[in-house]
């Protein structure tokens, strides 16, 4: 048999296709995964049954308590299939208007796992302290929100929860009666049914009828309560069955988005109901899927259970806080209505309804709970160039020449894992980096950084330092029986996982990343503030685990299952890390660090991108969907890898690659280590010409993405925006994924992703002047939506400005971002039909976080007819005006526009101004303050004319205005 | 007269602010027209004197503002007084860094940058000296190279020669040779037809054949049992879990059943080559065990290996005609055939003719079986052919290759016009880079060989000179690179092959080795080959058109 398998394998391996593909007998399917069958049974069985189908879940009426401030109610809830099982369900109301709703067992053999939310919120949620509960005979109620128009109801019999408004449900849980949580229970108890049964055949019999009693609801058999074997694996499941299901619906709502992370449409195409698109649900399940597939509902690295229900009259959202497995059926019954069916492997339930109505107050509801993107150091919205593996020293310092010889912007290079040796992560291999510090100091010598990896798995080997710490710390991850050290296999062989739920192991993980040596032991001395972090495999990848990942019975602090925490698991140890690299310096420092893995709140600690997709156009295409999935799941600070991770992309698909790349807020090329060189540099003219001009109009157009960054940090709204978030009320528009807006900038994007194509189809939303960038032509939309065609050559990215934006861009070429500090502006002021516009322009140091302290610079920039035939472009400060909405977390009282930083940069200044769609040519163009300016004019289509074609361009030569000071130039 | 006075350090000033940036032969177009207007070098637009270098762009093709960084592609000429001039691309000019090709500082804002030409300019002319001093050394033994080649070519051209008056001789000796053989073969080829139908030779070279097809097949066997275990070593060594696909792991574990491996997480890779020797070793007492097991009259398998290819060359005519005479054995032709040696030298021919027909006759008659004692004689005048007709090929052979070399030695696309690289032809640099020492035998073959053990992977065959087509042959970027390819093919990627960089230097050295991609090897190294002499212009001119043509 051994040899029979061998050759089996050695076949193989001979004839490895070339033909890349997901394994995916590697992966489970609902029907392999004993809770979800159990849950989709249920499921099936409610839609057999139809009408006469009732959850058995009841609200006990006499058991209800409010809290003393109103905001939270308690109440007993029974299960007619086990009534001695007891659950609690309490309602919170927040003061924004969120509703949580919580559901667990009480008093049970165990304890579910109630710390999922804890580790996603960002604070305790304020609760509002002005509801007023109505405790009814059926039902209790409550109505708040600013209008009083949202209510909440909790039906006792059977149970279940609306969310309302205008006096329409918006979402109901357990409306479809799926709604099960499955009760601890002793195995011992269900063998003694079964000796009773063959014991003594008459009370077997009452006992088979005790069981059909219930069957109706859930099912005959013992589906994988106690077991469960998947390929060569058995897990052994000590606590027995203890999943949710539970059903969300939308009765007004017949789209939905979010629950990333997926490689499908940003609307979430259906699984189940009439012909569904996918025959699987949606998984939730953080997994190393190797080449995974660009359209498919299968789980990949990192999960947000985060979901946008969207209709044209209202949003809404619900943020279901569990941390273990989860599947997630969707089907539309209607065009305008949604049925979702969540089922866990644990956890209680703790769900929050977010009321909306619009897409904006659905992304400040939830970054209210999980946070916001922390504002990224500046340098990490530059070009990131990556590969596995730049091999020494020498070969970074010739990959950073000939950037430079080649004059392409480049700020970041990336260390993959050979640096170490062996596969020990802060260990540098020095036969191949004899001279670390030295050439991180080359590279910082241009204003760059170095990203190198540190991933979780600690090789087993005492003379490795990190791992004997952790384990002489006893802070690693514990197999099943509880004791010991979880073995696994990975890069560096047969490795640990450090628990980063182990409070233990926070302030030495945090340790090591220190620069200087210490007392307790290892520290990275080898490194400098210019060195930050990759933090891959954290979900945790383990090459010889189950599903690629860790058993699910391994046990980590506090006794809790790794079931329990699994999509947790890789948020902390990225956050930890992020920690350590912050506080490294006596300044502390914005950490850069990127995560495979993530959860909700991971946004709070840095940067994630999709993983290793291949080099094919449909990954490029579905990575777009997926970055805007992330954003609106709060993970704005996303990318794909430019190029594919798998492959040798052609160089037509490698242009059109960046050019989706420099319009992702996370900006890097990456290569697997069998693909061939691709560094721009490498490639024949006239490929090489246009990626350069391709990462000069990133670098151009940094001030916008930052400034689109501050706004994310504050509010929550996403950095590239799909249209149902700009144009909620556009149905057209709803279904649109391949086109999105940056920021509140006006920019708009259509990448193409398709092979030679010459042109491109891009949908304009509203009636109003569309700008192309490039050539200036005017585009009309119209309040019904329309489509134009655009030229797409090869060096085209088709690029647009709405009609009444004003975008600041530095057009200096520069080797890397922070050499653009004092480079002036350019400022394009894009008129709307109505002949105004609008613009923001955000700048801080951009590395320490001495903006909290008001060392910023934030300004508006707007045009404005005040006359007939005159045009006023004025800039103000808005700090000074709004210095509470300034910064993230920080409500400044004051704000001194004379401020350290803004004097560093005072004598910036705009060096050019285009105004794009003025109605005729002027006749002067002054300073308000009265100097004549010099300009020239191309005449053109107006912003209010109804023809297409190339606008008028009046350009401002060096108005000698400064970015930091108000001023105001008057054309007439 | 007072204002006059201060105005013309100004203007003097304003006219230096004009022209920063911009190249010395470009100094005379900078200059405002009389109405005070400038014309972009472009000749697109007309431009207010005021405009050049007032950092706004203003041109299309940047060259109002040579100066200041404002126009994109723009080059900034730095003066670099005391040391070279040089090009920087806008993007280098006001960014805050002092650039170290513009030592004068003048691309920054002022009090930025220091002027460090005075310095910078000994310590590169220190450098250029230096490069120079290796140049003038290398070229020397450059020099020797060549006259090596010159001396080659004269031996080569000796070789032929002698080879080609040898070649005569020979040819005349294999005729009158083959004229024997001929003739005594004619004689016995009826008689040996005959012996050739004997069932005991037709099963011999039946056996013959089939051993011969066996070991072929076992060759092909054995061959590909050692590829198949190089492809799973490698894997075991090399295995690279990305691919995070259990069925790599299973064929590693099998493999290191079957070849009796430890598990390479046991071990450790660094670790492997030692526990390798070890297993060797191990095998070879199991082997040596087996080998115990066979029965006596079987070959071991080191006989099979050793001993089979000389069994198998064995010459069956021969062999048949000697069985023959040993199964005839000596009464038959005692006196009949033996009565030559009895005889007078002067009678012998007539004895011969007499015999033959006498032998005839009685062979009609039946009485005796057409047998001639001349058979021996046939082999031996075939082999004496034989050996003439290989020593005729050896030295044609000698000759052939020394015409070929000669036709090498001074080829732009071999040794060089010069013939400067014949004399490196088989010379192997070393360098040891890591757990392997790396070999490139110039000319030859490029090898990884690991330090601690195990099998040696051939990095490729010189192949060719740098291959693009962008360089023109014969020049130093086209002997500067060298393309060794075909070498063994790696798991589950492209056959090894490695691109030599070489540069003047006064040895031949290997200085490093990297893989850039997976088994695609760069090796960089010097040799006196690439050491041209120094022209009397180089040095002085050529510095500055190269320090301005690196940065553009």
């Amino acid at each position: 048999m051994r040899s029979v398998a061998l050759f089996g394998a050695l076949a193989a391996l001979l004839a490895l296709p070339d033909v890349l593909a997901v394994k995916s007998h590697d992966f489970k399917t609902c029907s392999q995964s004993g809770f979800c069958r159990r849950g989709r049974a249920l499921a099936a069985r409610a839609q057999e049954a139809q009408s006469s189908w009732e959850s058995p879940y009841w609200v006990e009426p006499s058991s209800i308590s409010v809290s003393p401030e109103n905001s939270t109610i308690k109440a007993s809830v029974k299960s007619s299939l086990y009534p001695e099982i007891k659950f609690g369900l309490e309602l919170r109301i927040h003061d924004d208007g969120v509703v949580r709703v919580l559901l667990d067992e009480v008093d049970g053999v165990r304890k579910r796992y109630d710390e999922a939310a804890s580790w996603a919120l960002v604070s305790e949620p304020k609760l509002s302290k002005s509801i007023r509960w109505a405790v009814g005979k059926k039902e209790l109620r409550a109505a708040f929100g600013k209008k009083n128009d949202i209510e909440i109801i909790v039906n006792y019999e059977p149970l279940h929860v609306r969310l309302r408004r205008g006096g329409e449900d918006q979402i109901v849980l357990n409306g479809r009666g799926l709604l099960h949580m499955e009760h601890f229970r002793s195995q011992t108890s269900k063998e003694t049914v079964e000796e009773v049964a063959s014991d003594e055949n008459g009370e077997g019999q009452e006992v088979l009828q005790t069981e059909n009693v219930r069957a109706w609801f859930e099912g005959d058999s013992e589906d994988a309560y106690w077991e469960e074997k998947f390929s060569t694996w058995t897990d052994s499941k000590p606590k027995g069955p203890e999943s949710l299901s539970l059903d969300i619906s939308f009765p007004n709502h017949g789209t939905v988005y979010g629950i990333p992370q997926h490689a499908t449409n940003l609307s979430l195409p259906s699984t189940t109901g009439d012909s569904p698109s996918y025959s699987d649900p949606f998984r939730l399940y953080n997994t190393d899927v190797f080449e995974y597939l660009a359209s498919s509902p299968m789980s990949l690295y990192g999960s947000i259970p985060v979901m946008h229900a969207h209709s044209a009259e209202n949003t809404v959202g619900v943020f279901n806080a569990v941390g273990s497995e989860t599947w997630i059926d969707i089907s539309y019954p209607t065009k305008k209505s949604t049925h979702t069916h969540w089922i866990s492997e644990s956890g209680i339930m703790d769900v929050f309804l977010l009321p909306g109505p619009t897409p904006e107050e659905i992304f400040a509801q939830y970054a209210r709970l999980t946070g916001t993107t922390a504002l990224p150091a500046h340098w990490s919205l530059g070009y990131h160039q990556c590969r596995w593996n730049y091999v020494s020293s020498d070969d970074v310092r010739t990959v950073q020449k000939r950037f430079d010889e080649e004059d392409m912007p480049v700020d970041v290079f990336w260390l993959d894992i050979e640096y170490a040796q062996d596969h020990k992560y802060f260990i540098w291999d020095h036969k191949t980096f004899p001279d670390p510090i030295e050439m991180t100091n080359d590279v910082a010598a241009a204003g760059r950084k170095m990203v190198v990896i540190v991933d979780p798995h600690l090789k087993r080997t005492s003379d490795y330092p990190v791992y004997q710490e952790a384990s002489d710390l006893d802070i690693l991850v514990k197999p099943k029986s509880g004791e010991g050290e979880y073995e696994g296999w990975c890069w560096s062989g047969s490795s640990s996982w450090i628990d980063h739920f182990d409070p233990a192991s926070w302030d030495w993980w945090i340790s090591k990343f220190t620069t200087t040596k210490i007392d307790t032991g290892f520290s990275w001395t080898e490194s400098t503030e210019d060195v930050h972090i990759w933090n891959d495999m954290n979900e945790p990848s383990i090459f010889n685990g189950p599903e690629i990942t860790m058993p699910k019975d391994s046990i980590h602090y506090g006794g809790w299952e790794h079931r329990d925490v699994h999509n947790i698991n890789g948020m902390l140890f990225h956050n930890n890390t992020a920690q350590a690299v912050r506080v490294r310096s006596d300044i502390p420092k914005r950490p850069f660090v990127l995560t495979r893995s993530f959860y909700a709140g991971s946004q709070r600690v840095g940067a994630m991108w999709t993983g290793d997709n291949l080099g094919t156009w449909d990954h490029m295409a579905v990575g777009i969907k997926m970055v805007l999935a992330n954003g609106i799941a709060g993970m704005a600070f996303a990318g794909s890898d430019v190029g594919g991770f798998f492959g040798n992309p052609e160089p037509e698909m490698l242009v059109r690659w960046y050019q989706v790349g420099i319009f992702s807020p996370f900006f890097r090329a990456h290569a697997h280590i069998d693909t061939k060189r691709r560094e721009p540099f490498l490639l024949e003219e006239p490929y090489k010409s246009i990626i350069r001009d391709i990462l000069r109009l990133r670098y151009s157009m940094l001030p916008i993405w930052y400034t689109a960054f501050r706004e994310n940090s504050v509010t929550g709204m996403p950095i590239v925006r799909p249209h149902y978030v700009m144009f909620p009320q556009d149905t057209a528009g709803f279904n649109i994924d391949d086109q999105f807006f940056v920021g509140s900038s006006g920019i708009l994007v259509k990448p193409v992703t398709e092979k030679e194509k010459t042109e491109a189809t891009v949908y304009l939303p509203e009636d109003q002047v569309y700008y192309d960038y490039f050539t200036q032509h005017a585009y009309r939309g119209s309040s019904k939506g329309k489509h134009v065609a655009v030229a797409a050559e090869l060096h085209q990215v088709p690029v647009f400005i709405r009609g009444g934006s004003i975008l600041p861009t530095r057009e200096r070429p520069r080797r890397s971002s922070p050499l653009m500090k004092l480079d002036p502006f350019t400022l394009r002021v894009a008129l709307s039909k109505a002949g105004t516009a609008r613009g923001e322009l955000y700048l801080d140091d951009g590395i320490t976080y001495s903006h909290q302290q008001g060392e910023l610079v934030w300004r508006e920039f707007v045009a404005e007819q005040p006359q007939k035939k005159m045009t006023r472009i004025s800039s103000k400060d808005l700090a000074s005006q709004n210095p509470t909405k300034a910064v993230d977390g920080v409500a400044l009282t004051a704000y001194d526009p004379k401020n350290a930083f803004a004097k560093e940069i005072e004598e910036v200044r705009v060096e050019k101004i285009v105004v794009l769609g003025l109605s005729s040519k002027p006749s002067a163009v002054k300073l308000e303050s009265g100097a004549d300016l010099k300009w020239e004019f191309v005449p053109g289509v107006a912003a209010s004319d109804k023809q297409e074609g190339t606008a008028s361009v009046l350009s401002i030569k060096d108005p000698k205005v400064l970015v930091t000071a108000d001023w105001a130039i008057v054309i007439s | 007269m007072l204002w006059l006075l201060l105005l013309l350090p100004l203007q003097a000033l304003g006219a230096a602010e004009k022209t920063l940036g911009v190249p010395p032969d470009l100094i005379s177009k900078y200059v405002p027209s009389k109405s005070n207007t400038w014309t972009c070098l472009d000749g697109s637009k007309e431009i207010p004197w005021d405009y050049v270098n007032d950092d706004a762009c203003d041109c299309a093709d940047g060259s109002d503002e040579p100066g200041t960084g404002a126009c994109p592609n723009q080059p900034f000429y730095c003066k670099n007084e005391g040391h070279v001039g040089s090009f920087l691309p806008s993007s280098r000019v006001k960014d805050g860094l002092c650039e170290p090709n513009c030592c004068d500082g003048s691309d920054e804002r002022p009090g930025v940058c220091k002027n460090v030409c005075q310095e910078v300019g000994q310590v590169y002319r220190k450098k250029v000296e230096e490069e120079n001093k290796i140049r003038k050394t290398g070229s020397k033994i450059r020099s020797t190279y060549i006259a090596y080649a010159h001396k080659e070519k004269k031996r080569l051209e000796g070789v032929i020669e002698t080879s080609a008056a040898e070649i005569a001789i020979q040819e005349k000796e294999v005729v009158r040779l083959r004229d024997i053989a001929e003739r005594s073969e004619s004689l016995s080829a009826a008689a040996l037809e005959l012996k050739q139908q004997s069932p005991l030779y037709i099963s011999l070279i039946t056996h013959s054949n089939a051993l011969k097809s066996l070991q072929r097949e076992h060759k092909k066997y054995l061959q590909r049992e050692k590829e198949l275990g190089n492809i799973l070593d490698a894997l075991r060594t090399g295995y690279n879990p990305n691919y995070q696909d259990m069925a790599v792991l299973e064929a590693v574990r099998g493999w290191e059943e079957i070849a009796g491996l430890p598990h390479i997480n046991d071990v450790g890779k660094d670790s492997v080559s030692e526990e390798e020797a070890g297993i060797e070793e191990d095998t070879a007492s199991e082997v040596a065990e087996t080998k115990e097991e066979v029965d006596d009259e079987m070959w071991t398998a080191e006989e099979l290996d050793k001993d089979l290819d000389d069994l198998l060359n064995t010459d069956y005519v021969t062999l048949l005609l000697e069985h023959d005479e040993y199964v005839q054995s000596v009464p038959e032709g005692s006196v009949l055939f033996d009565i030559a040696s009895y005889l007078p030298d002067s009678i012998a021919p007539q004895y011969e003719e007499f015999k033959d027909t006498l032998v005839s006759w009685l062979v009609n008659l039946g009485i005796i079986k057409g047998e001639t004692p001349s058979s021996t004689d046939t082999s031996r005048s075939r082999q004496a052919l034989t050996d003439a007709e290989n020593r005729l090929n050896k030295i044609k052979k000698e000759k052939e290759d020394a015409e070929n070399d000669l036709k090498e030695i001074f080829n732009i696309h071999g040794y060089g016009l010069e013939g400067q690289w014949k004399k490196l032809d088989g010379t192997c640099l070393r360098t040891e880079v890591g757990d392997y020492t790396y070999e490139v035998c110039l000319f030859g073959e490029a090898k990884q060989i690991p330090n601690k053990g195990g099998s040696t992977f051939s990095l490729g065959k010189f192949a060719s000179w740098n291959p693009s087509p962008d360089v023109k042959p014969g020049d130093d970027t086209y002997y500067g690179k060298q393309i060794y390819n075909r070498g063994t093919r790696c798991w589950n990627g492209p056959e090894r092959n490695v691109v030599l960089l070489l540069s003047c230097g006064t040895e031949n050295t290997l200085n490093s080795v990297v893989e850039l991609e997976k088994c695609e090897y760069q090796f960089t190294g010097t040799t006196p080959a690439l050491c041209r002499p120094l022209d009397n212009s180089e040095g002085k001119n050529g510095q500055y058109a190269n320090a301005g043509k690196d940065e553009l």
